[in-house]
């Protein structure tokens, strides 16, 4: 398929997730907050949230108020949920001929929709409706792409977009957690839980307290649980091997060695080792391989090999719109 | 028989579609069944239809790109619910009248590319064809594909206050709307599912296939599938919906000028498994973009190198560079001169009469009749910069008198035609609005027109505009089997 249109897959994916994945923190930021034992006053937890998505100074700089109309409507900021689903959007519409009629109008309708101005009063009278929609989409359009087009490579680019996506986010709840200070209170480790939609699976596999060991060790390394950094990064490697043909294990491109180490980082390693060498530090070397590994996807489907090195400007521009 | 609907209908002395020159009172043959269904429905019932029409065609991101407004820039093109009913022997001569047209304007550029004979004859005068601006003085003595220069041809057809149909121009270069067609054709089968198939009214579904076969038709290789592209300008074009519901249609792929790439005279596309080459290029952009090595040097939508390879016959496009100087508004002055040159055949289609600005004893006639003439530039599209007489104040048309004598080969006259009008359905209720009529011409192996075409409508009470980037908006058209 079209390099272009592989790329632009992959990334409509990718934001739909984010879109998700943003709503989700949202949402269980503001139900928590709501507890009496919350760190009420300082928002402490919404600032390291904000903080691991990189988006603190720009939330400064906002006129939005509060990080949660921020996080949701924010213009400026390329990762609110607005702009994934406007980003989505635009994706999808260069890649229509690619995609199902229902897998449009879902998409197309949720962007009308935000762009409105019942968003916002829909999110100020009934925030629970508005953060609803939002995920039910998400879950629709993952329900439709698996049920409405080809299972062929376009739909691996997005499967990959999908997976990469995930692993990133559920790094950054982790790295929320690491950021906040003092030693998580029950309340954080719930919230990140629920933030990856992790809780009640979480309670099935460890029945007793919580604790960040327990907490972290689910998210990084829990082998089933399809939020859980091992599984989104099994669904990368295994999506890659699809596309090229290669069997697992073996790599044929950069994109699948990156891949594959980082496969073999966390299928490798324990949480006690990851504790030892600084939770924080690993989760941010972790986040680097998949920077990487998104990357290399790109220099390895999309760029011709004479472009990999040059600095030809029309990639790299569009790269920068991309991220 | 009692009409509710068009109790108070007036035709105020234009042609009707519906009601011919009568007054309003009793619908032509062809429209009764049609009638009697809008008749019967009340406001309410035709509202909410028409406002399913609208969200369908919203939800389905059914729009069009306004240039230079950069908030909700995407509209839905305005449709109405009330179609246009052509009976077939009507058609067929409208048909034949295409067909014959389409031959002579390729028979036409073929000649002006090998030797202009046309010019020596002393049909055309020289000074016509090389001073439009879209001669293309490269493409003389090269051999296109077939002999065939416009593949796709969208010819705007208008009828006259007798209701005589008259060809208004030819879009020989990049015509588009022919999705919108197709559309309408979808949401009015929901809306009027029962009179729709009691009318019998002959399907448009197979113009993408057509298409296809049109476009596989010019491929260099003749062995295996040819690989056939529609390239784009991208997702910013005012038609980039139609682009990708033609792509999707036909199972082609859309393409950016980045997706292709050209090496030793060939042009391939990038993939994921690397390069794949590409023999036809359905090309929705204008000659002056496709190749900054040789038109445009500041094109950023074209492809390098593609003009070469063209021009080695490695690559086949459609339509072919240079089809521009056919559709030239000057050009179209002696089109029905080139139909009795190339064919010995006499028009079967009457035009408007046209007075050609660079012509001394025409222009001196234009600027002192301006407010009984429609002035067009030559070479514009979508309806720009044109000026209704009768609609003009005195400052406009002093204005357009300069622009005339400033460059009178840019400018054409035409005595204002009053366009047939269609029972529209208005805020007020239904009233008349006037309409053109767009087919879609495809030449390939024969020439085949889809039956009817995109019925473009002039909402604005009085208009006799009907593009969409100025207040136009549509209507399905049916032909009938019988």
């Amino acid at each position: 398929m079209l390099s272009r249109v592989a790329d632009t897959l992959y990334w409509m994916s990718r934001f739909v997730e984010r879109a998700e994945g943003v709503t989700r923190l949202v949402e269980i930021h503001r139900d928590t907050d709501l507890e009496s034992d919350a760190r009420s006053g300082d928002f402490g937890y919404w600032h390291s949230t904000l903080q691991s998505m990189c988006a603190k100074e720009q939330f400064e700089e906002d006129e939005m108020q509060g990080p949660d109309a921020f996080l949701l409507f924010s213009s400026q900021w390329n990762n609110s949920v607005i702009n994934s689903i406007n980003s989505a959007r635009e994706n999808a519409r260069m890649v229509r001929d690619q995609l199902s009629e229902e897998i449009w109008v879902e998409l197309n309708s949720l962007y009308h929709f935000l762009n409105s101005k019942n968003a916002i009063l829909e999110y100020q009278n009934d925030e629970s409706s508005f953060f609803r929609r939002i995920i039910r989409f998400s879950l629709v359009f993952q329900g439709l792409s698996d049920a409405t087009i080809h299972h062929d490579e376009g739909w691996r680019f997005m499967s990959l977009g999908k997976y990469l996506e995930r692993a990133d986010l559920t790094s950054r709840v982790l790295d929320t957690l690491t950021l906040l200070g003092s030693d998580p209170s029950r309340l954080d480790l719930i919230r990140a839980l629920r933030s990856c939609s992790a809780f009640s699976a979480y309670r099935k596999r460890y029945r007793g307290a919580l604790t960040m060991h327990n907490v972290a060790d689910f998210l990084l390394f829990s082998q089933d649980f399809p939020r859980s950094i091992r599984f989104s990064i099994r669904g990368v490697d295994a999506q890659l091997h699809e596309i090229s043909g290669v069997p697992s294990g073996n790599f044929s491109n950069e994109a699948e060695r990156l891949a594959g180490s980082a496969l073999a980082q966390v299928n490798f390693s324990n949480i006690d080792s990851m504790i030892r060498s600084g939770l924080h530090n690993s989760i941010d070397d972790l986040q680097k391989n998949l920077m990487e590994v998104g990357q290399s996807i790109f220099e390895t489907y999309v760029l011709l090999p004479f472009e990999i090195k040059s600095t030809s400007p029309l990639p790299l521009l569009q790269m920068q719109q991309q991220q | 028989m009692p009409l509710n609907r068009f109790s108070s209908y007036e035709t105020d002395g234009f042609f009707d579609e519906m009601f011919g020159l009568g007054d309003g009172s009793e619908p032509l043959d062809h429209y009764h069944r049609l009638v009697s269904r809008i008749a019967k429905l009340d406001g309410e019932r035709m509202e909410a239809k028409q406002r399913q029409a609208a969200s369908s065609f919203l939800e389905h991101g059914i729009t069009f790109t306004v240039y230079g407004d950069d908030k909700g820039s995407e509209r839905i093109f305005p449709f109405d619910l009330i179609p246009r009913v052509i009976p077939l022997t009507e058609w067929q001569l409208v048909e034949q009248g295409l067909s014959q047209r389409i031959i002579a304007l390729n028979l036409f550029l073929n000649d002006v590319y090998h030797g202009a004979k046309i010019i020596k004859d002393g049909i055309i005068p020289r000074e016509v064809v090389e001073s439009s601006p879209h001669f293309r003085r490269e493409m003389i003595g090269f051999d296109v594909p077939r002999d065939i220069y416009i593949h796709i041809c969208g010819s705007d057809l208008i009828r006259d206050e007798n209701g005589k149909y008259l060809v208004l121009e030819d879009n020989a270069r990049c015509p588009s709307g022919v999705s919108y067609l197709l559309e309408n054709r979808q949401i009015m089968k929901k809306a009027f599912p029962l009179t729709y198939r009691d009318m019998s009214v002959r399907p448009v579904e197979a113009y993408p296939e057509l298409l296809l076969k049109t476009l596989e038709f010019l491929s260099p290789r003749q062995s295996g599938k040819p690989v056939c592209v529609l390239l784009t300008p991208g997702v910013y074009n005012s038609a980039y919906f139609e682009h990708t519901y033609l792509a999707r249609q036909m199972g082609i792929e859309i393409v950016e000028g980045r997706d292709l790439i050209t090496t030793d005279g060939f042009v391939y596309m990038r993939t994921t498994h690397g390069l794949v080459q590409v023999d036809v290029i359905y090309r929705r952009m204008d000659d002056e973009f496709l190749d900054p090595t040789f038109f445009n040097k500041d094109s950023l939508l074209g492809v390098s190198g593609l003009m070469d390879s063209y021009l080695r016959g490695n690559v086949s496009l459609a339509n072919g560079i240079g089809t521009g100087v056919s559709d030239d508004k000057v050009t179209y002055a002696y089109v029905p001169e080139m139909i009795r040159y190339y064919l010995d055949q006499e028009p079967i289609l009457d035009q408007v009469p046209t007075y050609l600005c660079w012509k001394e004893e025409d222009c001196k006639f234009v600027l002192e009749n301006l407010p009984d003439l429609v002035v067009k530039p030559a070479n514009e599209s979508g309806g720009y910069g044109m000026l209704v007489g009768s609609a003009s104040t005195q400052k406009q048309r002093m204005e357009f008198a300069q622009r005339i004598r400033a460059s009178p080969r840019d400018y054409i006259a035409q005595p204002i035609v009053a366009l047939s009008r269609h029972p529209t359905f208005c805020e007020g209720g239904i009233e008349g609005r006037h309409v053109d009529l767009r087919p879609f011409i495809l030449y390939g192996e024969d020439v085949e027109i889809v039956p009817g075409g995109l019925t473009r409508v002039a909402l604005e009470k009085g208009s006799l505009v009907v593009n969409s980037s100025q207040g136009g908006g549509s209507k399905d058209t049916w032909v009938l089997k019988d």
